[in-house]
């Protein structure tokens, strides 16, 4: 199964098997990771779940879906980066095996 | 301090109602006495009600009325904030709905703060994530179908009775692995429970959905299938199963939160829908335009409230709220501010995309949204593609119903067929 490497803000990581077509949000949220809070459950409609993908992945990782994930990630605490993702609009794929992704100090 | 969930016991905490129970903390000009909601005034036009509500309410109020006193949270600001932080604002003893004392429950997991919270969480998640009610989503648009079967030749219809209740209830009966034949049943039960004459009908069906859940979860003990009854059922997080009270909580509470809700949102709508037969033509002619429409409507025609407890006093914009004090967040007005959402009252399928409080926020942001999405949006395909123009039947009075998910009692429609 692809692992994912979630790195917090205090820079404690948690590697996390997540399944293939499982979302970068649930692999957090099931698996206890904290500073992943995905309040609305992937609706794109919260931006509680946002992270950085590191810089080495964010071209396999891609920019922001949809306008409505932009518009979020753009409102939201802490200013926008390209690598910025709503980790619910990450489907995991075997080619992310290894994905690192950075979560912020607070999600809102 | 943290309640155990296994072993039910009454919250011990006064309620407060009326204008002799006011605590002295509270500042005189801060009190109101709104009327929400049941009073005339809220009940001739409830949204317009709520949206004004920030010219002529102070931003955070102490309302006092018969069923309970309350702070008023209106800002889109503060209601997040006191969703989000449960160590101030708390669900044990939040939940409005009577239980009988010697036989108590919670429901489950509204009412269960964190850390526990999210074991329960995660036993449903997967089947209500957007992934999972995809699944459903061939099944839903079939019940549409159906439904649409029956009415779309006769011309005329009363909304609710033909599609709003019978569509969310039998995608509830699918999903939780329940049989359809109790369709019909179980829109009564929700009914008498929620919007009952008197309490004695209220309290006849509360019995009757008690006796049936209890049923049904023995009947899923012994034969577990994929539906949400038998894995609540089933359930043992962190290797321990889970008790008869929580399961039977659990299941409760998701007949509790997941119709009535569902049937007001679509009256709301179909109301507008059959005012404003421009925005008809405008949904169809943006067919991939429809999440953010789906999302638009849900902010603009927000059904309900949100109610915590205050654990440890606080203050917000200079008022001194103290623990014990309940308060209540109007979700719709929230989705109301002017500040969030300019010109609030507007129905506009492109702003950009915000926090919309129609399933609140935080750990107790509702489960069932992705699958009120859906229905919502299958909904509006199915009906639309059927009956693109309709409109309110000449002479039809429109009345909204007093209580806590706001909405029309009736929306009777005509259309050419």
């Amino acid at each position: 199964m692809p692992k994912v490497t979630y790195i917090e803000a205090s820079g404690a990581s948690h590697v996390i098997e997540v399944p293939v077509d499982e979302n970068v949000m649930h692999g957090a949220q099931y698996n206890g990771v904290p500073g992943i809070l995905g309040e609305c459950g992937g609706a794109r409609s919260c931006a509680t779940c946002r992270c950085t993908v590191d810089e080495v992945w964010a071209a396999e990782v891609g920019s922001p879906a949809t306008d409505a994930e932009k518009e979020l990630l753009e409102g939201a605490e802490g200013g926008f980066k390209l690598n910025m993702r709503l980790s619910c609009q990450i489907d995991m794929t075997d080619e992310l095996d290894g994905l690192v992704v950075h979560l912020p100090v607070s999600q809102f | 301090m943290a309640i155990d969930a296994a072993n039910p016991v009454p919250p011990s905490f006064p309620r407060c109602a009326g204008w002799d129970q006011i605590p002295p903390h509270v500042p005189k000009e801060l009190i109101r006495s709104s009327g929400i909601p049941t009073g005339e005034e809220f009940l001739a036009a409830p949204h317009d009600f709520m949206a004004r509500m920030h010219q002529d309410y102070p931003p955070i109020f102490y309302d006092v009325g018969d069923y309970g006193n309350a702070w008023q949270f209106i800002k889109h600001e503060d209601a997040l904030f006191a969703l989000r932080h449960w160590e101030h604002f708390s669900n044990e003893g939040a939940t409005p709905f009577p239980r009988d004392p010697n036989d108590y429950f919670y429901f489950i997991p509204i009412e269960i703060d964190p850390p526990h919270h999210r074991k329960y969480r995660n036993i449903v998640d997967p089947l209500f994530s957007p992934k999972g009610v995809l699944k459903l989503e061939g099944l839903i648009r079939q019940r549409a179908r159906d439904l649409l079967d029956e009415v779309a030749d006769q011309g005329e219809c009363e909304f609710t009775t033909a599609f709003g209740r019978p569509l969310p209830v039998s995608v509830f009966l699918d999903i939780m692995g329940l049989p359809q034949d109790m369709r019909d049943t179980f829109v009564e039960w929700a009914i008498d429970l929620l919007h009952g004459k008197d309490r004695e009908s209220m309290g006849r069906a509360m019995k009757n959905i008690v006796a049936y859940i209890k049923g049904a979860i023995a009947e899923k003990k012994a034969h577990p299938d994929e539906g949400v009854v038998s894995r609540i059922t089933h359930a043992a997080p962190d290797g321990k199963p889970l008790s008869d009270k929580e399961i039977f909580g659990f299941v409760i509470f998701l007949f509790i939160g997941g119709l009535d809700t569902v049937f007001a949102t679509l009256n709301n709508i179909w109301l507008w829908l059959a005012r404003n037969p421009e925005r008809c033509k405008e949904i169809i002619a943006r067919p991939d335009d429809i999440d953010d429409i789906v999302e638009e409507l849900l902010r603009r025609w927000s059904v309900t409230f949100s109610g915590r407890v205050i654990a440890q006093d606080i203050e917000m914009r200079g008022v001194q709220m103290k623990k014990g004090d309940r308060i209540t967040c109007v979700l719709p007005a929230c989705n109301f501010d002017p500040d969030v959402f300019p010109n609030p009252l507007e129905v506009d399928f492109d702003r950009p995309r915000k926090t919309i409080l129609a399933f609140t926020v935080g750990v107790h942001s509702c489960m069932g949204s992705h699958l009120a999405r859906l229905e919502l949006k299958i909904a509006l395909q199915e009906w639309l593609q059927r009956i693109p123009k309709f409109s309110v039947k000449p002479g039809a009075e429109i009345v909204y119903r007093p209580g806590g998910v706001v909405g029309p009692e009736w929306v009777p429609l005509v259309w050419k067929k």
